[in-house]
């Protein structure tokens, strides 16, 4: 029987050497001059904030975690009954409506208490937290070909100013 | 009705032809699903193209059928690059956790073979009687589900190891979509074993050899919940929330480049054949389908396969060019206060009239019945969405007035 | 052959195991420890298991794992650790102990109980026809089981009240305090213009 696996194993491994392949083959075409600019993480042209873009995140995404594993093992449960549920009769179908009440009734304390909630949010905060003092156009915005703005370019106030000036 | 549920080319001894054969069978999938999605791509932007009323790809071969091909070329010649930030095992990882599911999903599905008049599906090559499916194992479809779930990993990964805000949200949004959908996916496929009674795909194709497909007997609800849980699994749109560009610039692939981002799309695009293969295998019959001229009749199957096949595959553009992209709370609440219910209401209520029509019970009291619970179920069910949203609703009042006396 | 799968799966779970121990990053754990699920899935399939070869992956590396990293990876808890605070006191020392009584235990059993390893399969494996497998497997949980699957169902329920309760705030006081000096002072407001 195991033996029906060895065409999943050939495929495995067509697809990982066709993956390496074009890795080496990639390397071997494209052209390597990677710079400091380049590799700055992607912030549509704002120079990334210092602070470790793995913040935290609302506990929502934990809860649908943990809510789906539950959902998974009632769904792991079902399969074994849906094949042989004709052969279980009227105790199997007793059996899996009292096994799915359980969990319906944990979805509806879940639904209830507003755990899976994404809609408006809760919290009323104070309007101006969102504005950063220490972030702002003439510190943020990089301008290509007017002077080299590094990852600490935070000497430009003057320049800002030299573009007003010429702006107006 | 015999299920096999194991390909006999492997059951025998296995010597050299045997092997030959096998390989064979891998390579042609391998190449069937990487020239049917270049020509997949070409055919979502031509129809795109068309429904916006563009020309779209026109210049690369006739009909800018090579398209795809070049634009593949042109992306082995691209710096790759690898963000500053990037965990850099993970970021190059990740590429393959993607791919290697999206291709091996595709083994179970059965593209051809006749399974009518008492046929299992079996055409003869060089002597041996094998299956048209690369392999068939006798838990197909939980491979299928199984391999969905590491393909999970993949997205997370690329968004977390870029070490980069977008990519990050991308795929927390990403991956928190793809199991709650996961979930109703999984539910809906429960009540096609309802009546198919194995897990493998050959034998449930072979349990829908006489007209008698699933899409019927299994009442349309649990196929409807399948298209819409498998687009938003694959990301399509209308669910396409994890690169909405708008937000997000490309999602959890925003800082992959080259090759790296080429393996992405193909990633995507393939598990968008999967997906409808699956949806065609559990639903609408696989392959089964008349045979219209008999010297033939091996072409058949595999003709009506792919036809069916591409009606899934035009939903899924028509879809992206109908529909606007919904909002992060209505995604959720249509997969966890919708589809998942009412998948597991469907499956219960379906499973009773099953064990009732063998005890002889009358349909006409089972149904009402089962309705009635179910309803119940659902006011319950309403209920609790109320409180919930009347409580985040009171929180929403208080913002507003306390904006209001600001100004 | 079947020698070969077992060996190099082994090989796979005892290296992934090692990961997770040794990799100072808490998502590489994550993602070595689904190597060794992986590796255990590939087990059973050689044990003929086929369905529990499948839900291990599924529920296992599909679905507690998942939650792992997103736990991970969310709640910020992936910068280096200091390994030199011990968040329970005696924590480590009885870890040692714990393990080694439990290898202990294992290797006793292993040599003493059987008259050691012999390596051949039980005889009656697999339960049935090997695709018939999860027929079975449902025949047995629903009639002979049935009392352990509705305890499941339970402790399913335990588990989602146990995360709503840990994970979202108290609902008494909907108004936080901040909100609430917010709320006071806007009624303060309100109350003077009525005045005037």
């Amino acid at each position: 029987m195991t033996s029906q696996y060895l065409p999943v194993i050939a495929l495995l491994v067509l697809a990982v050497l066709f993956a390496a392949i074009s890795f080496v083959v990639s390397r071997l075409l494209a052209p390597r001059s990677p710079n400091d600019r380049k590799q700055a993480p992607y912030e549509c042209g704002i120079i990334p904030a210092e602070e470790d873009p793995n913040e935290r995140f609302p506990v929502r995404f934990y809860l649908v975690a943990m809510i789906f594993i539950v959902f998974d093992i009632e769904i792991i449960f079902f399969y074994p009954w849906a094949l042989s549920h004709r052969s279980l009769g009227l105790f199997g179908l007793v059996a899996v409506v009292i096994f799915a009440l359980a969990v319906f009734e944990s979805f509806i304390y879940l639904i209830g208490k507003g755990a899976l909630e994404w809609g408006p949010n809760k919290q009323v905060k104070p309007k101006d937290s969102v504005v950063s003092l220490t972030r702002n156009t003439s510190n943020t915005i990089r301008r290509v070909g007017v002077r080299k703005v590094g990852q600490e370019g935070r000497d430009l106030p003057n320049q800002s100013v030299e573009n007003k000036e010429v702006s107006s | 009705m015999m299920i096999i549920a194991s390909d006999p080319l492997l059951s025998s001894d296995i010597g050299f032809s045997v092997v030959a054969i096998m390989l064979l069978k891998v390579v042609i999938a391998f190449a069937l699903l990487m020239v049917s999605v270049m020509l997949v791509i070409w055919f979502e932007r031509k129809i795109v193209a068309d429904m916006h009323n563009r020309v779209g790809p026109s210049l690369a071969g006739p009909w800018g059928i090579l398209q795809t091909l070049a634009d593949g070329i042109k992306l082995f010649f691209k710096e790759d690059l690898l963000p500053e930030r990037a965990d850099r095992v993970v970021f190059r990882l990740a590429p393959y956790l993607s791919l290697v599911p999206a291709f091996l999903s595709f083994a179970i599905v059965p593209i051809g073979g006749d399974f009518t008049n008492g046929g299992d599906g079996t055409v003869s090559i060089f002597g041996h009687r094998t299956l048209l499916q690369v392999a068939d194992p006798p838990v197909g479809i939980l491979l299928f589900l199984a391999l969905s779930s590491i393909a999970v990993y993949g997205v997370m990964l690329a968004g977390w190891s870029s070490g980069s805000k977008y990519p990050l949200l991308g795929s927390v949004r990403a991956s928190a979509q793809m199991i709650s959908y996961e979930a109703a996916l999984g539910l809906s496929m429960a009540t096609v074993f309802l009546f198919s009674g194995t897990l493998s795909t050959s034998g449930i194709v072979s349990g829908q050899a006489t007209w008698n497909w699933n899409l019927v007997s299994t009442g349309f609800i649990p196929f409807i919940i399948f298209v819409i849980a498998g687009t938003a699994e694959l990301n399509r749109p209308p669910f396409d929330l994890v690169e909405a560009e708008q937000e997000l610039v490309g999602g959890f692939h925003t800082e992959y480049s080259s090759i790296r981002f080429a393996l992405f799309f193909l990633a995507e695009f393939m598990n968008m054949i999967t997906m409808s293969a699956i949806a065609v295998t559990l639903f609408l019959g696989g392959p089964n389908g008349p045979i219209l001229i008999k010297q033939i009749a091996w072409v058949w199957p595999i003709l009506w396969f792919f036809l069916k096949v591409m009606a899934f595959l035009f939903t899924f553009v028509w879809l992206r060019a109908t529909l606007p992209r919904l909002r992060y709370d209505q995604l959720m609440d249509l997969g966890w206060k919708l589809l998942i219910p009412a998948s597991l209401g469907w499956f219960l209520l379906i499973a009773a009239l099953n064990i009732g029509e063998d005890r002889g019970w009358s349909t006409f009291l089972i149904v009402p019945i089962g309705l009635i619970v179910l309803s119940l179920a659902a006011l319950l069910l309403n209920g609790a969405i109320k409180k919930a949203k009347d409580s985040s609703l009171h929180a929403a009042d208080l913002s507003e007035i306390s904006e209001g006396v600001d100004q | 052959m079947e020698t070969v799968v077992f060996l190099i799966s082994a090989a796979v779970i005892l290296s992934g195991a090692l990961g997770v121990i040794f990799s100072k990053n808490p998502v590489h754990s994550a993602l070595f420890m689904v190597q060794t699920l992986f590796g255990v899935a590939v087990l059973f399939v050689l044990l003929e298991a086929t369905f529990l070869a499948a839900i291990q992956v599924i529920v296992y590396a599909g679905a507690i794992v998942i939650l792992f990293v997103f736990v991970i990876t969310l709640l910020g808890v992936d910068r280096a650790e200091d390994l030199k605070v011990e968040p329970i006191s005696g924590q480590r020392p009885l870890a040692v102990v714990l393990g080694a009584s439990i290898f202990g235990i294992i290797l006793t059993v292993l040599i003493v109980a059987v008259g050691g390893p012999t390596g051949e399969q039980v005889a009656n494996t697999p339960i049935g026809d090997a695709s018939d497998n999860t027929k079975i497997l449902g025949e047995a949980l629903f009639s002979t089981h049935v009392f352990s699957v509705e305890l499941t169902a339970l402790l399913l329920t335990v588990a989602v009240v146990g995360a709503v309760v840990l994970s979202t705030r108290p609902t008494k006081p909907l108004i936080s305090t901040l909100d609430k000096q917010q709320n006071d002072n806007l009624e303060d407001e309100l109350e003077e213009k009525g005045e005037e």
